[in-house]
């Protein structure tokens, strides 16, 4: 601590630089990282946030609620074994409009539910006649409570009785229909998408089981979003990775001939060692909480339609793992240290 | 009874399939309070004999007392502790460490050493260097830098203070000024000193002067 103190005061500048790259660096993995989980929520929030664990769907759907369709005997048989643990669920991407305004619409989707099951959300309450409950979303289309909206296709109007949270399903706000509602606007109105069952379950003969995630997973554009995005994250770190190390490597080999002298004068290569490590650990932690706060003033900036979403958890496991890259980095430079012979100090080779 | 004693001592490098014979069959001895001299011209092997002195490096064979202790055998570990407690070191181009401060110099090596502590500040102003104590290397003359790396050889109180070439980067003048300075800090502290150089307008400051040639060094009579 003693050296690194003081080395870090005398190189201000040389060590600022590093921790400015170090800073950048973690900037731009936690603001895609946000990206990632903010489009990811965008896209299967709906979904996600539902008690739900496990899907059953028509065989042969290949995991996509809208190729999959049930009938009542299919229903009648789930219900009879887990009773209150299933709920049969439909979903519908359609077209709204505000009444008195064709030319401007907005994608939804319909998610067509029993408002006392465990897929309505907390806030969905009973309602009469042509009342709906929609997602928070909507509100940036310029929807407010006690507003009327329009389906495109069937003409049929709704008027909004409450917001739900940001519930969203493929980019889309939801708009939660009870049966009776869905009736007018779905051609066929006897069959549904899917059953979600509270419980956990791997197979049933004559139908498709998959997990939630495994659904989230098959929602159009989500695992071609999430791929691409973790890719980047991934490459970031490798890269990262390599820049920090041999930007260490290349600070301490400037100081191989402090080093040679430190070890002649009888300082133990196990405080060197200490030293290069903290020096390193310290610059990427403050780098690393610099872009934590950065991050967290750059999210209440987010607008609605940049969706971002960094947990804490998220937020300082990024941080742990970059540490972690960083002090492998330092890697290189420390075997550099650790083989300093001190005798270079003498006869002036240096 | 001697501070530091050389038996026999041979020190070989391979070199491609012969083997090199730098030091070959070297006796020598310093006392308390004695200032002594190596001189030779370069590649006689004036460096290799002060790395093995200064426990730096091992020898082929022969015995290094120390305080009457054998150290020829001594491990990586017992020689960086020896080093640090035993010896002091004052290098050619003083090489001070770039981002501590003159103070600070000193009390490094005090807190990596389990030694009792001395007043560094009160050496420093004794060679002169009251008003550079919170200065940086950098801005220190030549002959102000040896000096603090006096300092910094005497800081820990070692019974033996090894010089290398001490001279070699300073006009006549300071080279003399610096080298009157390790004698009379030699003789005040009752130290025992050994000099590598070969600038022979300060030999007139060492008590004793050995000439070192192609590996053998043997006393010269002042």
């Amino acid at each position: 601590m003693y050296l690194t103190l003081r080395e870090l005061r005398h190189n201000k500048w040389k060590f600022s630089a590093l921790g400015l790259i170090i800073f950048l660096i973690v900037f731009l993995v936690l603001f895609i990282t946000g990206l990632a989980n903010g489009l990811a929520n965008d896209s299967g929030s709906a979904i996600k946030e539902t008690p739900a664990e496990t899907f059953i769907l028509q065989k042969g759907s290949q995991a996509r609620l809208n190729r999959s369709k049930l009938t009542d005997p299919d229903w009648q048989k789930f219900q009879n074994k887990y009773h209150n643990d299933v709920t049969k669920l439909s979903v519908a991407q359609m077209t709204i409009q505000k009444q008195n305004n064709a030319s401007k619409k907005t994608d939804i989707a319909y998610f067509v539910i029993n408002k006392d099951s465990f897929l309505a959300p907390k806030s969905v309450k009973k309602t009469d006649g042509n009342q709906v409950y929609v997602s928070r979303k909507l509100e940036s289309d310029g929807y407010k409570v006690g507003d009327s909206f329009k389906d495109s296709n069937s003409g049929k109007t709704f008027k909004i009785a409450g917001f739900t949270n940001t519930e969203s399903y493929s980019h889309s706000p939801v708009i939660y229909l009870n049966n009776q509602q869905a009736q007018n606007i779905l051609p066929d109105s006897k069959s549904f998408n899917a059953i979600a069952l509270k419980k956990n379950l791997t197979k049933r003969s004559g139908y498709q089981v998959i997990s939630k995630q495994t659904l989230i997973n098959n929602i159009p554009g989500y695992s071609a979003e999430q791929s691409s995005l973790y890719l980047m994250i991934g490459f970031l770190y490798l890269i990262s990775l390599f820049v920090l190390a041999v930007f260490f490597y290349i600070i301490n080999l400037q100081k191989i001939s402090d080093f040679g002298t430190l070890k002649a004068l009888g300082t133990k290569t196990g405080y060197l060692v200490g030293h290069v490590l903290t020096e390193m650990g310290l610059l990427s932690v403050s780098g690393i909480l610099v872009s934590f706060l950065v991050t967290y003033l750059i999210k209440l900036k987010m607008p609605a339609s940049m969706p971002f979403s960094l947990s804490l958890t998220t937020l300082l496991g990024t941080g742990l793992l970059f540490l972690g890259i960083a002090l492998l980095s330092a890697l290189l430079s420390l075997i550099k240290v650790v083989k300093v012979d001190p005798i270079n100090a003498i006869g002036g080779n240096n | 009874m001697p501070v530091l004693e050389l038996k026999n001592i041979v020190k070989n490098y391979p070199d491609g399939e012969n083997i090199n014979e730098v030091l070959k069959d070297i006796s020598f001895q310093v006392k308390k309070g004695e200032f002594a001299a190596i001189m030779g011209p370069s590649g006689a092997g004036k460096s290799t004999l002060l790395t093995i002195m200064g426990a730096l490096l091992s020898p082929s064979s022969g015995t290094v007392l120390l305080n009457n202790q054998d150290i020829s055998h001594f491990s990586k570990k017992q020689q960086t502790q020896l080093r640090l407690n035993e010896i002091g070191f004052i290098f050619q181009n003083s090489d001070l460490i770039p981002y501590l401060k003159i103070s600070e110099q000193l009390q490094f090596i005090q807190k990596i050493s389990n030694k009792k502590s001395t007043d560094a500040i009160a050496i420093l102003k004794q060679l002169g260097l009251g008003h550079r104590l919170s200065s940086y290397p950098n801005a220190l003359s030549g002959g102000e830098k040896q000096r603090v790396a006096i300092a910094r050889a005497f800081i820990n109180q070692p019974d033996l203070i090894l010089a290398d070439e001490p001279t070699a980067s300073l006009d006549s003048k300071r080279g003399r000024e610096v080298v009157q300075i390790i004698q009379e800090t030699v003789h005040q502290q009752n130290k025992a000193a050994v000099m590598v150089t070969h600038d022979e307008r300060i030999l007139d400051l060492v008590d004793s002067i050995w000439q070192i040639e192609d590996g053998k060094l043997n006393k010269v009579n002042k």
